[in-house]
């Protein structure tokens, strides 16, 4: 395995003008820096290797005139995360080589001001330059912020003959977060889809810069509530890289199952969409009968139905009583019964199958393009188990079997997550037979490094979050920077309802990734 | 039904009683009571609006139409468009992007409406009262005026059911 981690090294030096720093391993991680002008090479170079590209981000370098931009990627077959770093007033865009890092580099731009040679986009994607005058300490902005927010924001079609558009949202008409999509259609067929995203802006990140790291936690269950726990294990993890802290193994317990709870929720929410949107409200109101009992276990368990709060950096806040683990292990058995017959009436329904069957197609190519995570990715046969690749916690212990499926329509979709449901209660059902039995204690807390980096990743029900953090000089946040699946998957709705997809097949196909909005946004 | 899947239960509504031991439960109990008694007590129709929520405020929301809790037996659904609502639900903080739909969909409803702030955020602004890209302080209440307030980080379903019926009396009183 290191092996090829090398030959990818020496490649990536030979390829190099400039200076190549020597790799550090720390984890599963490995940090080099290159040169401003080589660093869009070595990302090509990582990505021609099998890496999958993961995240971009960028923070202030040594105060405020230089800035440090990471690119990270999952070297799945040698399990390590590579990051390539580098530090300038201006880069080289990666995008047009990489698509799939085009949102990740448009919100780099329009945080820092910092140019983007080549970002074929540069339209701000956090702030509508409409709603710049409500924004509280506009003093703060750059003079190259000022130009980007002072253009007014285009949305253009297709140019063919006789198109016309479609304006959906903000306001949806379900129960659903705000965001806007605008399609350009002929009759009932789409030519193209475009997503505007960011009507949920809230400033997390901002928000937890200066703060202490055992703080934030309220502040993290916020990206997303239904997510909660994945994100608040995706920043512990990350702090605890940084920090080269151990968590007790019935902690790392704890939080598998956990997060296996919180996976059988939310997956259990998008199928009973998926059967609601399609018209099937009996199915569906069986699904929701199974969700309601799940979460009010939830809230028999941790107190909150979205579990929130359990989760601390270097292990959980509450241990689970022996009661309350058997509690689980029997409510999980029932509900997984339940649906299994609720899953059969569902499948033998023909006119579910017509309406799911080849909806929402998502191709191969797209998905390895715009490096799709999550069920998304899974359902065109694209395996990206953070959990398998790079096991984390109590996974180590615990072989995943991933659900995959091939045809990338509404239908894979729906399969993949009710067998990854299927999946987590086994998870539950091993790690409860499997983990120590003595409660643990708190080991007293290692002291926060300063100026250090850490990043944690974690498999959410939607797909792998990447949480980067970065402490100052007194061991505080200096800069915390978050990339959920749903930031990742988004351009692929715009795909999805191309081809033989007609507009009223858009709420299932939005259903059927049930991507979130805030976690977008954040 | 049941001889086919035997494993599955009938949809187990929950019990409203004067009795309960939950304190929401029995207030919805007394106010439900106050309003069958009352002559054509209308039913309320909800729009829901987002500015700015996790998306907690929205997963117990649609919870409020699952089997168990069931909200249309007090005569509260959800409608389509704000010009079809009489209440509008909206959950915050209110981010500077959301301001305005929020204030159309506001001037977009028929009077009389009242508007209920459903979550910390909505509230009270929440953690992010402080935040540069949140309008004022990210009270629902400094964009449309706010009759009923429901905190919580999220409300419980039957929470929000009690926060509409509260704006149901509300809505009869400006009638």
């Amino acid at each position: 395995m290191d092996s090829k981690i090398n030959t990818l090294i020496q490649e990536i030096a030979k390829a190099s003008v400039g200076a190549v720093s020597k790799p550090s391993y720390k984890g599963d991680a490995v940090w080099i820096e290159t040169s401003p002008e080589d660093l869009k090479g070595a990302c090509v170079s990582s990505v021609n290797a099998g890496g999958k590209f993961d995240s971009a981000f960028i923070l202030p370098y040594q105060g405020r005139s230089e800035f440090k931009a990471l690119y990270l990627f999952r070297m799945q077959g040698m399990g390590k995360v590579l990051i390539l770093w580098t530090h300038a007033k201006s880069f080289i865009a990666v995008s047009p080589s990489i698509p799939g890092a085009l949102w990740d580099e448009r919100k780099m731009h329009e945080l820092t001001g910092a140019v983007f040679e080549g970002l074929e986009d540069e339209r701000p994607i956090m702030i509508h330059s409409e709603n710049l005058k409500f924004m509280k300490d506009r003093g703060s902005l750059n003079n190259a912020q000022k130009e980007m927010y002072s253009r007014p924001y285009v949305i253009s079609g297709t140019g063919e003959e006789g198109e016309f558009q479609v304006l959906v949202g903000p306001v949806h008409a379900g129960i659903i977060e705000p965001g806007h999509f605008r399609f350009h259609v002929i009759g009932e067929k789409v030519n193209k889809l475009e997503v505007r995203m960011s009507y949920m802006h809230k400033g997390i990140e901002e928000l937890a810069e200066g703060k202490d790291v055992e703080s934030i936690f309220p502040l993290i269950e916020q990206i997303s509530g239904d997510e909660s726990v994945a994100n608040s294990v995706a920043y512990a993890q990350a702090v605890e890289y940084l920090a080269d802290m151990d968590v007790p193994s019935r902690d790392e317990s704890i939080r598998l199952i956990l997060l296996e709870l919180e996976r059988i929720y939310s997956d259990l929410a998008d199928i009973g969409g998926i059967a609601l949107d399609v018209g099937y409200y009996s199915a569906s109101s069986k699904y929701h009968i199974i969700r309601e009992d799940m979460m009010r276990l939830n809230e028999k368990l941790t107190g909150s139905r979205f579990l929130k709060g359990m989760i601390s950096i270097g292990g959980v806040s509450t241990d689970l009583s022996e009661e309350k683990l058997s509690e689980i292990s029997n409510g999980v058995k029932l509900f997984i019964q339940e649906l299994r017959e609720v899953e059969d009436i569902t499948m033998s329904s023909s006119t579910f199958i017509d309406r799911v069957f080849t909806t929402g197609m998502v191709f191969p190519k797209t998905a390895a393009n715009l490096s799709l995570v999550g069920p998304v990715a899974r359902a065109v046969g694209v395996s990206c188990d953070v959990r398998k690749y790079f096991p984390y916690g109590a996974y180590k212990a615990n072989r995943v079997n991933e659900a995959l499926a091939k045809n990338g329509d509404v239908m894979s979709r729906f399969m993949v997550k009710v067998d990854e449901i299927k999946e987590s209660a086994r998870l539950i059902e091993r790690e409860i037979a499997r983990m120590p039995k003595q409660s643990t204690r708190r080991k007293a807390s290692n002291t926060i490094p300063s100026n250090e980096s850490g990043i944690g990743l974690c498999e959410a029900a939607r797909g792998s979050c990447t949480f980067f953090v970065q402490t100052g000089k007194d061991g505080k946040i200096a800069r915390l920077a978050v990339r959920t699946a749903s930031f990742r998957n988004w351009r692929a709705i715009e795909k999805a309802v191309l081809g033989n997809t007609i507009i009223a097949d858009f709420p299932v196909v939005n259903k059927s990734m049930n991507l979130s909005y805030s976690g977008t946004d954040l | 039904m049941k001889r086919f899947f035997p494993l599955l239960r009938h949809p187990k509504t929950d019990k409203i009683y004067s009795g309960s031991e939950s304190p929401v439960i029995r207030e919805i109990a007394a106010l439900l009571k106050k309003r069958s008694m009352s002559p054509l007590a209308r039913s309320i129709s909800v729009r829901m609006i987002d500015c700015g929520s996790s998306n907690d405020v929205e997963v117990e929301e649609v919870m409020t139409t699952s089997p168990q809790v069931d909200c249309d037996r007090f005569g509260i659904h959800y409608v389509a468009s704000p010009r079809h609502a009489d209440v509008l639900l909206a959950s915050g903080p209110v981010t500077i992007n959301m301001k305005l739909a929020l204030e159309r969909t506001y001037d977009a409803m028929p009077d009389p409406k009242v508007v209920v702030a459903a979550g910390d955020g909505a509230v009270s602004g929440g953690l992010f009262g402080k935040s540069k890209v949140v309008y004022k302080s990210g009270k629902v209440s400094d964009v449309v005026p706010v009759a009923v307030n429901v905190p919580g980080n999220p409300p419980t379903p039957y929470e929000l059911v009690l926060g509409i019926l509260k704006a149901g009396e509300a809505l009869s009183k400006k009638r």
